[in-house]
């Protein structure tokens, strides 16, 4: 079953049993079963019982609104509803920095010319910043290594952007995302070597675990408060600013064709990018259509689309065929259930790739 | 024998050759005649002033061969002393700061040496251009040189600053290279060190520098190893003058030189023995050796503001005594008579 499978337009069998749902307290021991197989990589998905479960409970509350919108997470799995298993997980923290200093570097430029000299010279700095506080966070993607086949990664981490398309005015007018930063073969940061182990004088994986544990922000404290000249820093520590991991490069593309892009904002340890995008600007935002659902088969010309209802506390989206232009969705017996719909109700739909030639 | 003198017009040939002779980079004094001229009339003009508060005033010494025939009136060495550093324009330098990075939290405490570009020293009294023909195997002269122009600070107060200060040449490479200067300077400035220091004409006090140089925090941990290790460190034609400085009672450390991280040494007169242990003693002829040899100690001695010569020479403590005896040969040197006073100090 995970057999590589050619590229096609067609969607395969175990797709069509997928769904995209709100998470909900049954959620938390599979969660934590996941979690386990996460490893080391990503920061806010650590195997812990009570962070976790705490995590879920705000996202439950978030979803159905009793906590304030800053103060807001929304967490999404990806269900097999064959297996009766969680496939990913994603999320949206809807404010970042509001409990804690949420900390970045921003390059910066400064100019230093002496007319008397001719001298000119234009040198890049690092300003510790606090500049993203409030932004929206796209986070905590991870799918399980068995379903990283097919579409089904492109589509978790665009089901978030249909999140936001439906739901706009829960979030505020910036949309971030924390690419994890470059490392060597060895799995060293040379940005970290550079700089961050000067000031901290600890090994980036102990840093990393730190961060893990909410405690990135004290750690910031130690980072130097002046702003640094980006020349003072060893060629492969410059050369790796802004650069994504190598495993993350497509996920960087794909926030890139979505509407996101790099600012000059990055990680304080790794310097990996921070991809940032304006809501009205995301393509979810201007493309995805509010329409009807339908029981039938597509006809004509179709594209693979994201569907969902239209539900905040049961926010739930499939991934089908759907032909481009029709004022209703066909949808078979089996989709309508997965999203918790009846032939008639609203959903949105956004179109999987991006349309080449939509803005004519 | 020798005594320091202030520079006169006809001191101008011999400087240029004995200038032309020292390390490029070493001392701030300029090398060509025209310039060496321009400076000595400077200086000379500068001894002639009434003074009322420290400013442009430069002040050359030369130190010169006295009594023995052949060499008698050869220069052997000079010394400076601008009243004002920064008298038109800021002086800068860099202050070795010590950032304090605590987290509670983690319990984590270190600390972090940067350097952050300063103007502290504007308006202290600057030491320079200390040349001498001879540095390996020089005597006590050396320590005349380099004092007298305290002791004249001492005699005429009023022209210098509370505090004094005085850069040395940091290390350099047989090729001229600076190590400091190319993990810094070198990337704001984009040309070698000595270029720099030749379009700069050695000072420290040009609104290019801060036009140029970078106005946050250097931290020391970034800069590569052997521009760290640069960091204080002397050039070894500087060797001598530290050592003399140091014991003077200037303290290195807190501050180093933009271009080439060379030692920027310091202190607030009162620190300094030549202020400290100055003594103002009426002249008296020694008519023949008082004392034994081992009773004799040194002394620089000083004339006057007005007539300002130095000598050094071995004395009988003049501590405890109203007098100094001085033999005839010191007296004809410092141009004074008995009953006349001076001021010296021990060395």
């Amino acid at each position: 079953m995970t057999q590589p499978k050619p590229k096609t337009q067609k969607l395969n069998h175990e797709e069509a049993m997928l769904v995209i749902r709100a998470i909900t307290l049954d959620d938390i021991d599979p969660l934590i079963e996941m979690a386990h197989q996460v490893g080391s990589g990503m920061t806010t998905l650590k195997p812990d019982r009570a962070m976790l479960g705490e995590r879920v409970n705000i996202a439950v509350a978030s979803f159905a609104q009793t906590i304030p919108p800053e103060e807001r997470d929304y967490m999404f799995v990806m269900e097999d509803t064959a297996g009766g298993r969680l496939a990913g997980v994603c999320a949206i923290k809807a404010a970042v920095g509001l409990t804690e200093p949420f900390y970045n570097y921003r390059i910066g430029t400064l100019v230093h010319h002496s007319r008397e000299l001719d001298v000119f010279t234009r040198m890049d700095t690092l300003y510790l910043s606090n500049d993203l506080t409030g932004a929206t966070e796209l986070c905590s993607l991870f799918l399980m290594p068995e379903y990283r086949t097919g579409a089904n990664g492109k589509w978790l981490s665009k089901s978030r952007f249909l999140f936001i398309a439906q739901f706009p005015h829960l979030f505020t007018e910036k949309i971030i995302a924390e690419m994890r930063g470059y490392q060597a073969e060895d799995g060293t940061s040379p940005f970290y070597e550079g700089l961050g182990r000067h000031f901290f004088k600890m090994d980036f994986n102990h840093v990393d675990g730190l961060t893990a544990i909410g405690k990135k922000s004290f750690i910031a404290e130690l980072m130097p408060r002046q702003p640094l000249y980006v020349a003072y820093l060893p060629d492969d520590a410059q050369q790796v600013i802004g650069q994504v991991h190598r495993s993350t490069l497509p996920a960087r593309k794909l926030l890139e064709q979505e509407g996101m892009h790099y600012e000059g904002y990055v990680d304080i340890f790794d310097a990996g990018p921070v991809l940032q995008g304006r809501v009205a600007e995301l393509r979810a935002v201007r493309d995805s259509v509010l329409t009807v659902a339908d029981e039938g088969q597509p006809e004509g010309e179709c594209d693979i689309t994201l569907v969902s209802n239209t539900k905040l506390e049961d926010f739930r989206m499939v991934l089908t065929q759907a032909c481009a232009g029709g004022t209703r969705v066909p949808l078979s017996v089996r989709e309508l259930q997965l999203l918790h719909c009846q032939a008639g109700d609203p959903v949105r739909t956004l179109s999987l790739n991006v349309r080449k030639n939509t803005h004519v | 024998m020798y005594v320091v003198r202030p520079v006169e017009p006809a001191d101008v040939g011999a400087l240029e050759t004995l200038l032309a002779a020292s390390t490029p980079g070493v001392h701030t004094l300029p090398r060509t005649r025209e310039k060496i001229a321009a400076l000595v009339e400077r200086s000379c003009a500068s001894f002639a002033a009434h003074v009322d508060i420290p400013s442009e005033e430069t002040y050359l010494f030369v130190l010169e061969q006295i009594g023995e025939a052949g060499r008698a009136g050869t220069l052997a060495g000079t010394a400076a002393i601008h009243a004002s550093a920064g008298s038109n324009g800021t002086y800068f330098a860099f202050r070795n700061d010590v950032i304090q990075q605590v987290s509670r939290d983690l319990n984590i405490s270190h600390s972090v040496h940067a350097l952050t570009l300063c103007s502290e020293l504007t308006a202290y009294s600057q030491l320079s251009g200390f040349t001498l023909r001879q540095r390996d195997g020089a005597g006590l002269e050396a320590a005349l040189l380099s004092r007298a122009r305290l002791l004249y600070a001492v005699l005429a107060p009023h022209r210098f600053g509370d505090r004094f200060f005085v850069p040395l040449a940091g290390v350099t490479d047989d090729a001229g290279q600076s190590p400091f200067w190319d993990a810094l300077g070198r990337k704001f400035f984009k040309m070698d060190f000595l270029d720099a220091e030749r379009v700069i004409g050695g000072a420290r006090n040009r609104t290019l520098i801060v036009e140029l140089m970078p106005h946050y925090p250097v931290y020391v941990p970034l800069l590569p190893g052997p521009a760290q290790a640069a960091m204080g460190q002397i050039h070894p034609d500087g060797e001598l003058s530290f050592e003399l400085l140091t014991e003077e009672g200037f303290e290195a450390d807190e501050y180093i030189d933009i271009f080439d991280g060379g030692p920027i040494l310091q202190a607030h007169k009162h620190a300094l023995r030549s202020f400290s242990g100055a003594m103002v003693r009426r002249v008296a002829t020694q008519e023949q050796p008082a004392a034994s040899l081992d009773a004799m100690v040194s002394y620089a001695v000083a004339s006057s503001e007005r007539n300002f010569r130095a000598i050094v020479l071995p004395c009988a403590p003049a501590e405890s005594g109203e007098v100094l005896c001085l033999p005839t040969w010191a007296q004809q040197a410092l141009r004074v008579a008995p009953g006349e006073n001076v001021t010296c100090v021990r060395i």
